[in-house]
């Protein structure tokens, strides 16, 4: 199980990282909890991937909710103003990210560092999909903006 | 895509995190854990080195020896006997800065230790768990956990006595 989760780390971390943010390790925790206690009713190694990557994401979106940097209130994500970002002068991932709800903050990583297709995304999130692009165009306007203040 | 992959933020499982995923994925496991007196950069050396720390905190380990050292996957593995009850019970241990997993040959018996600095490395927490991971043994637990617990209170002692 030990060797399960080493090789693990690096993804669950970037996942969890970038989602939950300061949470982060506390997400990520509770991930390979949640992956041991059920691996065993994984009954396809081949789905391993993303089986992990659902739990993780569910994880961090829970573990950043229990924070203080929710700026966004979910339910004003399928339409509405673009989340309020802090200033910064220097370019700072982090930051831009902090400004975004953490459903936002998993639909990019979903897209831009998985790779998901927006229809891929919408089925792990549980959301329609014309409301992962939405949240997605928020995101990546908010990095856009931070970019070219 | 946003940029390079470096930029984005990336959570970390330290060494006691990563024992207590273990602690809470086995059945039946028995885990410690808890802030030792004594600092990081003494306690952990004094704990790696098994043959010397394990009999003195573990009641039921009289002698360690270790047979074989190698490094496998980055990380130094030993073969290592734990006499208990006069039976030389042979071990596979990975031994990392801060993590060390004891599997018992037949897998039937693991120990994990795991430890990271407190108070900015002036003592050290400290994380100790056992398991007997087979079916049914769920029923050893309190018997596991007093276990746990003495070798956990012996450390305590002697972390607060310098080793």
């Amino acid at each position: 199980m030990d060797a399960l989760v080493r090789a693990l780390i690096p993804y669950v971390g970037r996942v969890c990282g970038a989602i939950a943010l300061d949470r982060g390790d506390d997400a990520m925790q509770e991930t390979f909890i949640a992956v041991l206690r059920n691996i065993r009713s994984l009954r396809e190694p081949a789905a391993l991937h993303g089986w992990v990557r659902r739990i993780a994401v569910r994880e961090a979106i829970r573990a950043a909710r229990g924070g203080h940097e929710e700026p966004v209130d979910p339910g004003a994500l399928a339409g509405g103003a673009v989340a309020p970002i802090d200033v910064a002068t220097v370019v700072d991932v982090r930051s831009t990210l902090a400004g975004l709800a953490p459903e936002q903050r998993a639909i990019l990583v979903l897209r831009d560092v998985d790779g998901l297709s927006e229809a891929q995304a919408a089925d792990l999130l549980g959301v329609p999909e014309g409301t992962v692009k939405s949240r997605l165009h928020r995101a990546r306007s908010a990095f856009t903006r931070k970019w070219e203040a | 895509m946003i940029g390079p992959d470096r930029l984005w933020p990336v959570a970390s499982l330290g060494p006691i995190a990563r024992a207590r995923t273990l602690g809470a994925s086995i059945p039946g496991a028995a885990w410690a854990e808890g802030i030792l007196d004594a600092p990081y950069a003494t306690t952990w050396p004094w704990i790696a080195d098994l043959e010397e720390s394990v009999p003195r905190f573990d009641s039921q380990v009289r002698k360690v020896r270790v047979l074989e050292r190698s490094t496998r996957d980055g990380a130094p593995r030993l073969r290592i006997t734990a006499s208990t009850f006069g039976v030389a019970v042979p071990f596979d241990v990975r031994l990392e800065n801060g993590f060390c997993l004891m599997q018992a040959r037949a897998r039937i018996y693991l120990v994990v230790m795991a430890a990271e600095p407190h108070d900015a490395g002036a003592r050290t927490r400290f994380f100790h768990l056992e398991a007997v991971p087979l079916p049914g043994t769920r029923l050893l637990h309190n018997h596991l956990q007093r276990v746990v617990d003495a070798d956990f209170a012996n450390l305590a002692r002697l972390a607060s006595q310098g080793f």
